[in-house]
C-alpha cells in the first residue's frame, strides 16, 4: 500500500537560501551555488559538515556539476545525487531530499538548484520521430494556443491575461532576488512586444542564472541545530506525477495540475480554500489564470473577475507568486521549484520582508516541467 | 518530376486528398499520430501491433495563434498555427494557409489540408497547411 510522506515521521525546512535570478554574466555557475548553500546554512545554523546529503538540480549545466561546487564548502564525503527534471528540477531534489529525511534515513539534507543560460539537446528530440511543426510551435505558442480558448471559452481580454504579469511585476519589484524589478502597467503589457495570440513579452518568463537552496530536517536534526522552533515551517506533502491521456489533448498543463495539486492537498488534508500563499508554474500568464481555477482556487472562468478584484494580491484571499512568480522573480531551471520553497518558507515565518502576506500559515509551491511533469508541495507553518 | 513533399514521413497525397500517416493500435483502438511503433500510449501494445493508417486531412479547428515571432528560416512571421481535431481522432497542430484573416477564425470550424508550396524551402517543395472549408 502506498504511503503518504505524513505518514512517515515529520519533515521540516530549517534553512533557506537563494542567488538573485539575473541575466546570463560571466559569474561562474560555482560561485552562484555556493552563495545559495551558504544563505541556507546561515538561516538554518548549520555547518556544511552537519549536512549528510545533498540533492543537486539543475537542466542546462551538463553532467555531474555537484560535486565541482560543493567540494568549496569542505569535501566532507556527503552523498550527492543529481536531479534533472525540466522545468520541475528544483521542485524533484527539494522532494527527494524530503524523502530521504522522511525516511529516517538522514536528519539534514540539502536540496540545491542552480544553472546557467545554455543551449541544450531536448530529449524529446532524440526519442523519436518527426513531429509535426516541432520548430514553428514554440513553448509561447502551445500557451497562446491555450489562452485563445480560454478567451473563446469564457470572454477573456487581452488585459485580463496581461493583468497576471501586471500583478507578478508589481510583486517582484519587492523581491530583491527578482530578475525584473520594475512594474508595468496592464495597458503597457497589451502594448508590449507581440510573441504569439494575446502573449507579449512581458506576461512569458526570463530564463537567466541564480540558484536557490533549502535544508530539510527531521526533529532530531532541528535539536541538533537547536532551530527557533517559531521560525519552524513543515512539509505537509509532496505529489509528483506525469501527464497520461487526456479527453482534452490540448488541455494537458491543467489537467495534470489540478490531478497533481490534488494530491497534495488531499495528503496535507488541507482545502484549497485554506491556502495562504501560492507560488506556481506562471511561465506564461494564461498559466496562472489556467491553474488557480483548476486548484480549486476560484471558479473555471472566474480568474479574470478575481485577480482584477485583487483576490490574488499580497494582502488578498490568497497571495499568489508573491515572489514575482516565473515571470517577475524568473526562471533559471534548476533553481526555480526550490525558490518558490525559499518564498513560501519565508512567508510562512513572516520573513518575508517588503512583500508580506498577512499572517500567512498554510502555502502551496507547484511547478509544470517540459514531458509534462507536474511537482507540487504543501509547507505549513508548525503550530506547536 | 513532382515536387518534393517537405515532411514524407508525415504526410502526403492520399487516395482522396492529403492525407497524414498514423497508427491504429490493434489492442486498443487508439488512433495516433505521427506513426510509430515504439508503443502505444493507451495501452502499451507495441510493433505489429501499432498498424499504419492513412488519416485524413480534415477536422475542426479547436484553437489557434497568430505567431509573430520566429526565429527559424522556415517561414516568416506572422503566421498562423491552428489546433486541431481529425475526424479520424488524434489532436494535431499544423501551419494554417498564409494570408488567413484572424477575423475569420474560430473555434468549431471545420478545416481541411492543403499541400501548397512553401517557398521558403524551394518552389518545388509543398508542405501541409490547413485552411476553413469553402473558404
Ligand atoms: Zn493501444
Amino acid at each position: 500500500m502506498a504511503r503518504a510522506l505524513s505518514s512517515f515521521r515529520p519533515v521540516f525546512v530549517a534553512g533557506v537560501g537563494l542567488h538573485p535570478y539575473r541575466k546570463y554574466s560571466p559569474t561562474p555557475y560555482v560561485a552562484l551555488g555556493l552563495a545559495a548553500v551558504r544563505e541556507a546554512l546561515t538561516d538554518a545554523g548549520a555547518r556544511w559538515g552537519d549536512i549528510e546529503s545533498a540533492y543537486v538540480a539543475s537542466a542546462l549545466l551538463g553532467m555531474a556539476p555537484g560535486r565541482p561546487m560543493l567540494r568549496h564548502l569542505g569535501a566532507s564525503g556527503l552523498s550527492i545525487t543529481h536531479v534533472e527534471n525540466a522545468s520541475a528540477s528544483g521542485s524533484s531534489a527539494f522532494r527527494l531530499a524530503a524523502l530521504e529525511v522522511a525516511s529516517g534515513q538522514s536528519d539534514l539534507v540539502v536540496a540545491i538548484g542552480v544553472d546557467k543560460p545554455a543551449m541544450v539537446e531536448l530529449g524529446a528530440r532524440q526519442a523519436v520521430l518527426d513531429l509535426l511543426e516541432r520548430d514553428r510551435v514554440s513553448a509561447f505558442t502551445h500557451f497562446a494556443l491555450l489562452a485563445q480558448r480560454y478567451a473563446d471559452a469564457y470572454g477573456a481580454t487581452p488585459e485580463d491575461f496581461a493583468r497576471v504579469a501586471a500583478k507578478n511585476l508589481a510583486n517582484g519589484a519587492r523581491n530583491p532576488y527578482a530578475q525584473r524589478r520594475e512594474p508595468r502597467s496592464v495597458a503597457d503589457i497589451v502594448a508590449a512586444a507581440p510573441l504569439a495570440g494575446f502573449l507579449t513579452s512581458p506576461q512569458s518568463c526570463p530564463v537567466g542564472e541564480g540558484a536557490a537552496a533549502a535544508i530539510l530536517a527531521s526533529e532530531d536534526g532541528l535539536k541538533r541545530l537547536q532551530f527557533e522552533r517559531k521560525r519552524t515551517v513543515r512539509v505537509l506533502s509532496s505529489a509528483s506525477r506525469s501527464e497520461r491521456l487526456y479527453d482534452d489533448e490540448g488541455g494537458f498543463d491543467a489537467a495534470l495540475t489540478e490531478e497533481t495539486v490534488r494530491d497534495a492537498l488531499a495528503d496535507a488534508g488541507v482545502s484549497p480554500g485554506a491556502l495562504d500563499v501560492v507560488e506556481l508554474h506562471d511561465a506564461f500568464s494564461v498559466e496562472e489564470l489556467l491553474y488557480t481555477e483548476r486548484m480549486g482556487l476560484c471558479d473555471p472562468g472566474d480568474a479574470p473577475r478575481r485577480l482584477k478584484a485583487g483576490h490574488f494580491d499580497i494582502g488578498g484571499e490568497v497571495a499568489v507568486s508573491a515572489s514575482g512568480g516565473l515571470i517577475a522573480m524568473g526562471h533559471p531551471l534548476g533553481p526555480t521549484g526550490l525558490g518558490q520553497i525559499a518564498e513560501i518558507t519565508r512567508q510562512l515565518r513572516g520573513e518575508a520582508e517588503g512583500r508580506q502576506h498577512p499572517d500567512a500559515k498554510t502555502g502551496l509551491a507547484h511547478m509544470v516541467g517540459l514531458g509534462a511533469v507536474c511537482v507540487a508541495h504543501v509547507l505549513q507553518r508548525d503550530a506547536e | 518530376m513532382g515536387a518534393r513533399i517537405e515532411h514524407p514521413t508525415l504526410y502526403g497525397e492520399g487516395a482522396a486528398g492529403p492525407a497524414l500517416y498514423g497508427a491504429r493500435c490493434a489492442a486498443c483502438g487508439r488512433v495516433s499520430f505521427p506513426r510509430q511503433s515504439f508503443g502505444c500510449e493507451g495501452c502499451g501494445a507495441y510493433g505489429e501491433a501499432m498498424a499504419p493508417v492513412e488519416l485524413a486531412a480534415r477536422g475542426t479547428l479547436l484553437s489557434f495563434a497568430f505567431v509573430r515571432k520566429h526565429m527559424g528560416a522556415d517561414i516568416a512571421a506572422p503566421f498562423a498555427i491552428g489546433e486541431i481535431r481529425l475526424d479520424d481522432g488524434p489532436v494535431i497542430r499544423c501551419t494554417l494557409a498564409d494570408a488567413l484573416d484572424e477575423r475569420a477564425l474560430h473555434a468549431g470550424q471545420r478545416v481541411s489540408g492543403v499541400l501548397a508550396h512553401n517557398p521558403k524551402s524551394g518552389a518545388d517543395v509543398l508542405e501541409l497547411r490547413f485552411a476553413p472549408e469553402g473558404r
